[in-house]
């Protein structure tokens, strides 16, 4: 399973990471960083929390 | 496959607007999708309808406008409002270039000392006059300086805001009376030069933008024209709406005061609760078929936020406003490629209102609240604030 972000639809919201601190973050910068793309079953319901939260639809799960 | 099944609703009737909840239930009921011959739309009405429908451009299209009159979607026509991609990616870039979160992140001390010094002068008077004094102050305010507004433009920016929005609705009386307000707004946009907008200002930056061609020539006054339409408008409703959500909740005052973490799930619930934007329009390009109803292709579709936010399908108990729900999915801001483009700000504002509300009062004791039907957006037109008990 692997989180897919399309970069240029990123606004930087931010809303994935408090959805799912373990796997994303903003930076200094307020670009998102996904800490981990490669998720694991343990990690759906996290990853899934991000991808639905995300207000422009930038994220998927592949 | 069926057809939807037709109700004689009319979602811009003076009741239907200033209390559109019970209407919603019995639309829901009726069925996911609803045809309303009266307006001439198939009204969305679930929750799951609702979000799809946003996330799906490519069947759900905004490129022939999102307003309910040809007149208005004849207007908008070129802004990201009413485009798809690929030509809606541009312009959404211009647009938020400077009004995304990472462009605005300079702002939020700012913005947290303007709304706590407001938020302090009217608990400090006792009793004020909630909508005038904090809900319309301060996103004037903070929209006015950060475009650049001068002079007699910022008296002018409530009224063009309330009819850019209103002209979105059918042809009744409200649009009629509200096109050539929305038509000053618009002249006033397409003459509107750099130096016009005070220095050092995110409008002025839209003009530098547009002059070292970042942005496609001609865009700027057309973006100039939505951070006034949908930048002060909607966030004075939600403002109004959290003012008065408290003071008729004490108890979930209390929760946030106890805990101020839960200052954005407050936020969110308040947008849920009582979405200031109910209905936004979208135009089916093809046969679009919802559990079995068929819209038919090039039906104007009329897309219920504030149902969807009210849906028991979705939310336990939606009637019931909650600040530990913390609905981070609600549809209040749209979602998808058009998902709003100034929540970013909307979020800084609000929550520096809540935080400095939960801070400084433990409860307030409100008058009856006026309401002045509106097209789209449902708010508060006044609510006096009788008495403060300070925190």
């Amino acid at each position: 399973m692997k989180i897919v972000l399309d970069r240029p639809r990123c606004e930087g919201h931010g809303l994935c990471g408090e959805a799912a601190p373990s796997l994303m973050h903003l930076d200094d910068e307020g670009e998102l960083v996904l800490d981990r793309e490669e998720v694991t079953e343990a990690d759906a319901a996290e990853a899934g929390a991000a991808v639905r939260v995300c207000p422009v639809a930038a994220l998927r799960i592949a | 496959m069926t057809t939807a099944p037709i109700s004689d609703v009319d979602l811009f009737a003076d009741d239907v607007l200033l209390d559109p909840y019970p209407t919603y239930a019995r639309l829901r009921e009726f069925g996911p999708v609803v045809h309303l011959p009266t307006n001439g739309v198939y009204a969305l009405t679930r929750y799951d309808t609702v979000r799809s429908a946003l996330g799906d451009w490519e069947t759900f299209s905004s490129a022939h406008g999102i307003g309910f009159n040809p007149m208005v979607n004849e207007a908008l026509a070129g802004t990201s409002l009413a485009s798809d991609p690929p030509a809606h990616t541009a312009l959404r870039a211009a647009l938020t270039e400077n009004l995304s979160p990472r462009a605005l992140r300079g702002l939020k001390a700012q913005i947290d000392a303007k709304a706590d010094a407001l938020v302090a002068e009217l608990v400090e008077s006792g009793s004020f006059e909630a909508i005038d004094g904090l809900a319309r102050a301060l996103p004037l305010e903070i929209v006015a300086d950060l475009v650049g507004f001068t002079g007699k433009v910022r008296g002018h920016m409530l009224t063009w805001g309330k009819a850019a929005n209103q002209v979105i609705g059918p042809l009744n009386q409200r649009t009629s009376d509200s096109f050539p307000i929305a038509g000053e707004l618009y002249a006033w946009c397409a003459a509107v030069a750099k130096d016009d907008l005070a220095e050092g200002s995110i409008g002025r930056g839209i003009f530098e933008a547009e002059e070292r061609g970042a942005i496609p020539p001609g865009s700027a006054g057309p973006i100039i024209h939505q951070y006034l339409a949908a930048g002060v408008e909607n966030t004075v409703s939600a403002i109004g709406n959290i003012i008065a959500l408290f003071a008729a909740h004490p108890d979930q005052l209390a929760l946030v005061r106890k805990d101020l973490s839960l200052v954005p799930a407050a936020f969110n619930e308040v947008l849920r609760f009582w979405s200031p934007l109910n209905v936004w329009g979208r135009e089916t390009t093809r046969d679009a078929e919802i559990e079995g109803v068929v819209i038919p292709a090039e039906s104007r579709v009329a897309v219920l936020l504030g149902s969807g936010n009210r849906d028991p399908r979705h939310y336990a108990d939606p009637d019931e406003f909650t600040v530990e729900r913390n609905p981070v999915d609600h549809l209040a801001l749209g979602y998808g490629v058009h998902g709003c483009a100034g929540q970013g700000l909307a979020r800084l504002e609000a929550h520096a209102v809540i935080d400095s509300l939960a801070r400084r009062v433990e409860r307030f004791v409100v008058g009856p609240e006026t309401r002045v039907p509106h097209n789209v957006t449902r708010s508060i037109d006044s609510l006096p604030v009788l008495e403060v008990v300070p925190a």
